[in-house]
């Protein structure tokens, strides 16, 4: 496969190779993945959120292009973007890079969470959110969820905003707030995931 | 308790042997004499952290541990004057039995596990390797040393094996000191994870170490065979796998003996310790790591033991846990510089004292800097220089080393005397100046810190969402890492573990999320309380003479909840109009009085069990007090829910009523109290509430399962769900009617007698043009636990007949006051279909306080009352959902 443009220089030909079999294996030889594909992922089936997972690999936003909305299928070299989100920190990286480098992190996560490409994350988008994170938990209820969701979002719009003024109206969560709310909490030491010992790769087929 | 019973002297001898006739008292030293000492100098201890802690500076600057050491030193000096004998010293035995197992314990048991399994590769690296590497480095370089003559002494008798023995007991990062330098320093959590972690896990490495080369030097290097160190290899793996397993095991135990200790709440703390020493003194017997045991035993049982035990046991047993651990890190830290007075035990070797310093020191850093290196070529957060520095730095040694060299034996390790005196040493060296010196260090390097903000709901589910994330990419890539064994680890544990070991009533409500939450809340909750919850401040109206502890805490989130909700008393914003001072602040003082004053209701019957704690009478009032201040919170919470505002703790009641924005009402939906305000500012919309109209359904299933859940009882708990409903208020709505109209939650206080004779209640009239209503149900969903415990007085109030099929089904009623009733019959409407009083219920009933006169008119409902009250209240066909619901017929 072409060495794409966007991925970093920090993986090496040898994951790239890795990937581009199990984007193969995914794709039943294909150019493209469909969102059908990651059905036969055993191992995903447990996972409950995996609807907003699936969601961001075909999300446009997360592809760097410059249209909105969902693509109906993506190619490798879009596979190996969305994996780009998630590679680790170099040694090396100053300060700007750093930064720039959490936003992107962040902004994955906030795609994610709101999903009618607004801008905003609201309650509503919050409180889906929040309801799949605890559906593995037959026993709690959707109630539950939702007062968490709320308390949340209280908690979101009191750390965004202050105190807001009583006319005041918080809509929903920006990415600027997103990222206040991410002060001081190392994002870079969360969201990644090591591609290196790709030899243990599992064969699912 | 135990440390005592195992102090007594064995043969207590009798009393003197021929008794001349009868004694009236006697002289029983020799039978006190042990515990009797243990005591004193636990107290003698304690007293010590007292007089430390008188001042911040010293302690600030000088760690806890450097202070004991020199005042063991002081003390043992003292002693030796007196008795002209070390009569004291650290005994192994003791140490090893009953000094060491609680802090280990209380190590392991909150030890943040997934810090701790996050990084666990790092750990074992530098607890294995790093612990190998230094004992045979340090071994090899002293007999090095030794053979170059430099060592002049000739006492120093000690061959390759005798300084790999010492080696291995010298190079053992210790957990007490760690713990006790590194706790005050406050380093970045993963960097005091790893440390901490290390000097943990390397005891089966010293211990296997310690055991092989003692048995060698007892065997002699001549008959050492290849199998002897292929046994010692073997060794390792079964004494650090074995005591893991031990470890466990009896977690496994504990967890599964918690399930069932509900009737027996009070020895439930108990458990917790005993089979974690138990796991200890198992693992000891067959001589495997007994420190690995607890450690394990701790780390693993948790999560299962907190979810069991009640609220009261889990405060117990962290209290008596850091207790316990704290005066026995006292204990061995001042009996470390007792002990080092005994000079009948030294023997000095400088080569060999500055030899071992220098060896250590040199030894730890380059082992550190070489697994480091290669670690990092594995982890996804390198370990940057700096980190290196301090891990180099912090390798404390402690007691440990000294127990393990003092448990020598004389007659094969010839050079003891020498290895003693270099170990107390090392041991001081390492906890005063390495210990005084690192605060200053990691200050110097910038060392990154760790932020001790408080957790926030966003972090925890962000953070679950991340978990969530990396499984699935790790799935899709087909890379079977950490993320997707810690994914299938929980998966695991979900479906069979947790099943087993918790309790149902727990289990079914286990979820990480949901613990923030609630935790969050009942902070909130306590520290609104802690405030003495005066939503009416007395500034607000004016009033300075008006005692309120409020004012002593100004940055609190009631007060900020006060400042911003501008609408925090309904009932000025009702007949805000004009209004002279005076009766204003009459009115005020009313409310004022009214809501904060306590007034005892419920008389208990005394009672004494030894088995269980009956809530004593202080408590029941704190929760009076709690409940009224609750009461009051809803109240805040209903007049400025319309905006969001920055208070968290409004933020956490869990505020679902809202009226519906489409009334098919002409009267617009807002409230009645509402269209008075002239700009209409008390009736804001916040488009994402409105987007979710909200409908609580418990579902009945939840309910069925309740009541058939036996185990439910007092880990219950409460939410507050509310649902808006809009429906007219007739003018009549019939004591047993359900059209149940109102406000959430509010309660506004009592109107006082002039404001309803005064002249602007003639603005009834205005607002009588509104009908507006609303419903709202306070359900019970689940919400466990501690609720309960706060509130749990709550639970009696109005639970209607109807519900009492499911008996263990906690309600929480709000007590209704309505606004302003102007007849006898629209009192009766303003109650819930909960709260029907006919008034002559209410006249008769003995909570009836108010100012109102003639009771029919004004009525307030006190939630214990309602209990009482309970059997006449007629049952409704919905009871379930409406428990609260207030009326405003204007």
């Amino acid at each position: 496969p072409s060495s794409p443009r966007s991925f970093p220089p920090t993986v090496t030909s040898e994951q790239i190779e890795h990937l581009h079999r199990r984007f193969k294996q995914l794709s039943r030889d294909q150019l493209t993945i469909r969102k059908e594909n990651f059905d036969s992922i055993p191992d995903l089936e447990f996972n409950p959120i995996r609807g907003k997972i699936v969601h961001a690999f075909f999300d446009k936003r997360n592809l760097r292009q410059e249209s909105d909305g969902l693509a109906d299928e993506i190619n490798f070299e879009d596979f190996l973007t969305i994996m780009s989100y998630f590679r680790p920190i170099e040694m090396n990286m100053d300060e700007e890079q750093l930064d720039r480098f959490r936003k992107e992190k962040l902004k994955f996560l906030f795609h994610m969470y709101d999903s009618d490409h607004d801008g905003k994350i609201t309650l509503q988008e919050y409180r889906n959110v929040v309801e799949e994170l605890l559906s593995g938990n037959p026993h709690l209820e959707k109630e539950s969820a939702r007062s968490i969701a709320d308390g949340a979002m209280m908690e979101a719009a009191s750390i965004c905003v202050g105190q807001m003024g009583p006319d005041q109206v918080y809509e929903g969560i920006t990415f600027e707030d997103f990222l206040k709310m991410w002060q001081g909490i190392d994002i870079e030491t969360k969201m990644h995931v090591r591609f290196l010992n790709m030899e243990t790769i599992a064969h699912c087929y | 308790g135990e440390r005592l019973g195992a102090m007594q002297p064995p043969a207590a001898s009798p009393g003197p042997a021929a008794p001349a006739g009868a004694e009236l008292l006697r002289w029983q030293w020799r039978e006190v004499q042990g515990p009797c000492l243990v005591a004193a100098w636990i107290l003698v201890a304690s007293l010590a952290k007292i007089v430390f802690h008188l001042s911040r500076k010293v302690t600030s600057i000088v760690p806890e541990s450097c202070l004991l050491i020199l005042l063991g030193l002081g003390l043992g000096g003292i002693v030796l004057a007196v008795a002209k004998k070390a009569e004291y010293q650290l005994e192994p035995n003791m140490f090893f039995l009953f000094l060491l197992p609680p802090i280990v314990l209380d190590s392991g048991y909150f030890m943040p596990s997934r810090l701790f399994f996050d990084n666990i590769g790092a750990i074992l690296t530098y607890a294995v390797v790093g612990t190998l590497w230094n004992s045979f480095t340090t071994g090899a370089a002293l007999w090095g040393l030794h053979r170059a003559g430099l060592m002049a002494d000739p006492g120093v008798e000690a061959g390759l094996m005798d300084f790999l023995l010492f080696g291995s007991l010298i190079s053992a990062v210790d957990p007490v000191a760690v713990l006790a330098v590194f706790e005050e320093v406050h380093v970045n959590e993963t960097l005091f994870i790893i440390v901490f972690g290390e000097s943990l896990l390397n005891d089966a490495v010293t211990v296997v170490l310690y055991k092989v080369f003692n048995s060698f030097v007892e065997l002699g290097p001549a008959h050492i065979h290849a199998t002897d160190y292929v046994k010692g290899v073997a060794s390792f793996f079964l004494v650090s796998l074995g005591g893991t397993a031990v470890g466990l095991l009896f977690a496994f135990l504990l967890a599964l003996i918690t399930r069932f200790t509900k009737r027996v709440r009070i020895i439930e703390p108990l458990f917790v310790f005993l089979l974690a020493y138990i796991a200890y003194l198992a693992a000891e017997m067959v001589s495997l790591s007994s420190i690995l045991a607890v450690t394990f035993c701790g780390i693993c049982c948790k999560k299962y033991v907190e979810a069991n035990i009640s609220q009261k046991s889990r405060t117990t047993v962290k209290y008596t846990m850091k207790t316990l651990a704290s005066s026995s890190e006292t204990i061995i830290f001042m009996f470390l510089g007792i002990s080092a007075v005994d000079t009948s035990k030294w023997a000095w070797d400088t080569a060999l004292v500055l030899g071992t310093l220098f060896f250590i020191l040199l030894f730890r850093a380059v082992g550190v800097v070489l697994q480091t290196c290669v670690l990092n070529r594995f982890r996804l957060i390198p370990l940057d220089r700096i980190d290196q520095v301090v891990m180099s730095y912090g390798g404390l040694r402690g007691a440990v080393a000294f127990a393990l060299v003092i448990l020598l034996d004389r007659a094969k390790v010839k050079a003891k005397d020498y290895f003693v005196a270099t170990t107390i040493v090392v041991v001081f060296f390492t906890v005063i100046v390495q210990g005084l010196t690192i605060k200053p260090l990691v200050t110097w390097l910038k060392v990154k810190r760790s932020d001790h903000h408080k957790p926030t709901l966003n972090e925890e589910l962000h953070e679950h969402a991340f978990d969530h994330i990396l499984a699935a990419v790790e799935d899709i890539v087909g890379h079977h890492g950490y993320h997707y064994w810690r994914d299938k680890w929980e998966q695991f544990d979900k479906k069979y573990l947790s099943q087993l070991l918790m309790r149902k009533s727990a289990y079914r409500l286990r979820d990480e999320i949901w613990d923030v939450y609630y935790k969050l809340n009942i902070r909130d909750a306590i520290s609104f309380v802690d405030q003495g919850g005066h939503v009416l401040s007395a500034a607000k109206l004016a009033l300075p003479s008006m005692p309120s502890r409020t004012s002593m805490s100004e940055s609190s989130v009631t007060n900020l909840l006060r400042e911003s909700g501008s609408g925090a008393c309904l009932d000025l914003q009702v007949i805000d109009t004009v209004r002279s001072r005076r009766d204003k602040e009459d009115a005020a003082m009313h409310h004022v009085l009214r809501g904060s004053l306590y007034k005892p209701r419920r008389r208990y019957k005394a009672s004494y069990s030894r088995h269980f704690i009956s809530p004593d009478k202080q408590e029941r009032q704190d929760k009076e007090i709690f409940r009224q201040n609750m009461k009051r919170r809803l109240e805040t919470f209903k007049s400025t829910k319309h905006n969001v505002c920055s208070s968290k703790s409004k933020a956490r009641l869990k505020e679902k009523g809202r009226k519906k924005a489409s009334a098919p009402q002409p009267p617009a939906p807002s409230l009645a109290l509402s269209s008075e305000a002239p700009n209409g500012k008390t009736h804001r919309s916040v488009p994402w509430q409105e987007a979710a109209p909200v409908l609580v359904m418990v579902s009945s299933e939840e309910e069925e399962s309740d009541s058939s859940e036996t185990e439910k009882e007092d880990d219950e708990g409460i939410v507050f769900i509310a649902r808006a409903t809009d429906e007219v208020l007739q003018g009549k709505t019939t004591p047993g009617s359900l059209d149940v109209c109102p406000s959430p939650c509010i309660i506004p206080p009592s109107p006082t007698l002039a404001e309803k004779e005064l002249p602007w209640k003639g603005d009834q009239a205005d607002l009588a043009v509104y009908i507006s209503s609303e419903t709202t149900k306070i359900v019970p969903v689940d919400m466990q636990k501690a609720w309960n415990q706060s509130i749990s007085s709550l639970e009696s109030i109005a639970s209607p007949p109807g519900i009492e099929s499911g008996p263990q089904h906690r309600r929480f009623a709000c007590p209704v006051l309505e606004e302003q009733p102007q007849s006898a019959s629209q009192v009766m409407s303003e109650q819930s279909s909960c709260f029907q009083f006919p008034s002559h219920v209410s006249k008769s009933s003995r909570s009836q306080s108010d100012s109102s006169p003639d009771g029919a008119e004004q009525q307030e409902l006190q939630p214990l009352m309602a209990t009482e009250e309970q059997s006449k209240v007629p049952p409704t066909t919905e009871p379930r959902w409406l428990m609260f619901n207030r009326s405003s017929h204007l």
